[in-house]
């Protein structure tokens, strides 16, 4: 009993450290951006603009820091630990309605880079046919999982957990999982399979998607900071889509196990959904108050948040 | 059996008592947001609103933990028995049985999957492989230090082999397979859990593990923690389960051991 005390000022100060935000150093704090994954071309034009020096050029001094599998990203920039995070749309909803009062301040990908893919011999033709029998691979709790189980029914098909493992699919000609447009499918071909996507978006739920989100507070404070680290990711992103060749190079570096021509072909399958998707045509990560009322009220009608405030949850710097 | 006094119940109850208030107190004075450590009653909120659902998934899961860990006791007890049989198996084979403690499960889960199939099977798999070996381990060393004396007795009485296994070392192997049997019923709920995160099929609603998933998924911490506090106490459960069997097995084999 007497090393109760001891215990209880240990976790004491573990709960400080956590809640205490990021200290602000001088003049020029280092930013923090917090990715959801392992470095991939889903964020060469962050590394493109670390690379080619915009964010120096923009006055700021900026860290990536590379994710991974169940890293807290809004936890993360709720807390203070890291300055941004890339989210999805839906999940930036999702943690306001918990109270978490972040904000998206450019969405990469315009069009939902979620899809589901199925072996092409299974002669499948549209998303409602993956649901008519075999496996299905795919991680619950999330809106669209939801939205698929009541528009199509799940009564005909297995549902196991998605898992980032290509083994099952490649395994069995009746596995169909859920994959990242840019990801999985390519690796599959790799592998010698012949992967039919059938994109999310097919069902009209379409969120933004690598959606950079910071805090309120912060965006209420240096507003100034926020629009040049905007316009310095605006140029890596130009750059990247130029020509991506040296920093997949630099990416691969960071992440060996994925190959250079994975790298180069994720590169080009996403060009499409960055630059497509709008018109009139804004400038990249630009996001419309009408996408993001349309995506409040989907979730509003699953269920999942009670307030349609699309207003609250966006800014274009 | 007698009803358990104050001084057994007394104690762990005004620790919970305790230091559930004071977690409680403190996240309210600091305002410590909800989405970053949930306060106990919010948890309990969780536990209450979300009840059956969280009830019906630890069902699920004490039952293929608690099938793999009598897998475990099984083939754990049959492999220690067969190690002590002679130092050359031991020397070939134990080192070997190292591995199913430091293999790290969340890798070999996904391989489960396609061993096994998505399923229950899968999910007793990896329940098995992280409860095996401290009852291998501890059985072995319960096996390998029989009383000499007795052994010595045995020897004179020329007992033969098997008789000498039957009769002195299984039986005086009893409390140490019962300690490894204790530390892998914990290890049980883990290992399922870790199987469900990879290759639960919900059919039947899923176990604690797909609960965590999807709680995680949707940003609920305080269910989080509620669908952790059910892991916790069926491990609770499983361990008093086995103490109660320990206890039963060694008043009939001798006096009993100490109590604790």
């Amino acid at each position: 009993m007497r090393r109760l005390p001891a215990l209880l000022t240990i976790v004491l100060l573990a709960l400080l450290s956590a809640c205490s935000s990021e200290p602000d150093g001088g003049s020029n704090p280092r930013l923090t951006l917090q990715l959801n994954w392992v470095p991939e071309p889903e964020f060469g034009g962050y590394y493109a603009a670390r690379e080619m020096g915009a964010f120096r050029d923009a006055g700021l001094d900026v860290e990536i820091r590379p994710g991974g599998p169940g890293v807290p990203v809004m936890q993360l920039v709720a807390s203070g630990q890291a300055t941004f995070g890339i989210t999805s749309g839906d999940s930036l909803l999702v943690a306001r309605e918990r109270g978490i009062d972040v904000v998206a301040v450019f969405a990469l990908y315009q069009s939902f880079p979620q899809g589901i893919m199925a072996h092409a011999e299974r002669g499948l033709n549209t998303i409602a046919d993956v649901f008519q029998g075999g496996t299905l691979a795919i991680e619950a709790g999330t809106p669209w999982h939801r939205l698929l189980e009541k528009r199509f029914g799940f009564s005909k098909i297995r549902a196991v957990p998605y898992s980032n493992n290509l083994g099952p699919f490649l395994h069995d000609p009746n596995f169909a999982q859920q994959c990242f447009i840019t990801a999985e499918p390519i690796a599959a071909r790799h592998a010698g399979a012949h992967p039919r996507v059938f994109p999310i978006s097919d069902i009209g739920y379409n969120p933004y998607s690598g959606v950079i989100v910071t805090r309120r507070e912060f965006l209420d404070q240096h507003p100034d900071k926020i629009a040049a680290l905007i316009r310095a990711v605006r140029q890596g992103w130009q750059a990247y889509l130029a020509d991506p060749a040296a920093t997949n190079q630099f990416m691969h570096g960071l992440n060996p196990t994925m190959d250079l021509a994975t790298f180069s072909d994720a590169a080009e399958i996403q060009k499409p959904l960055i630059l497509g998707g709008n018109t009139p045509p804004q400038p990249i990560g630009g996001m419309e108050f009408a996408r993001w009322r349309t995506l409040a009220e989907q979730l509003r009608d699953l269920g999942l948040i009670s307030r349609v405030e699309p207003e609250k949850a966006f800014v274009n710097p | 059996m007698k009803a358990p006094t104050p001084e057994v119940w007394l104690p762990p109850v005004i620790s919970l008592v305790a230091i559930t208030a004071f977690l409680e107190g403190w996240l309210a004075l600091t305002a410590v947001p909800g989405y970053l450590m949930p306060r106990p009653s919010a948890v309990m909120g969780a536990l209450i609103a979300s009840g059956q659902e969280l009830l019906r998934a630890t069902l699920q899961t004490a039952l293929t933990a608690s099938a793999g860990l009598l897998a475990s006791a099984v083939l754990g007890g049959l492999a220690a028995v067969l190690l002590c049989i002679h130092p050359w198996i031991r020397r070939a084979f134990y080192p070997y049985a190292v591995f199913f403690q430091t293999v790290p499960i969340v890798a070999i889960a996904p391989m489960l999957v396609i061993w096994f199939g998505f399923g229950p099977k899968a999910v007793m798999a990896s329940a098995f492989i992280v409860s095996v070996f401290p009852i291998i381990a501890n059985t072995l060393s319960g096996l390998l230090s029989a009383d000499p004396a007795l052994r010595d007795l045995f020897r004179i009485y020329r007992a033969g082999r098997l008789t000498t296994l039957l009769k002195l070392q299984i039986p005086g192997a009893l409390p140490q397979f019962l300690t490894g049997l204790r530390i892998a019923s914990g290890l049980a709920v883990i290992g399922a859990i870790v199987g469900e995160f990879v290759a639960d099929t919900w059919e039947n609603g899923g176990g604690i593990g797909t609960a965590v998933m999807i709680a995680i998924k949707e940003q609920r911490t305080d269910k989080v923690f509620a669908a952790v506090l059910m892991a916790a106490l069926l491990g609770l459960l499983f361990f008093a389960l086995v103490n109660v069997l320990s206890r039963t097995a060694m008043r009939r084999w001798r006096l009993g051991e100490l109590s604790e």
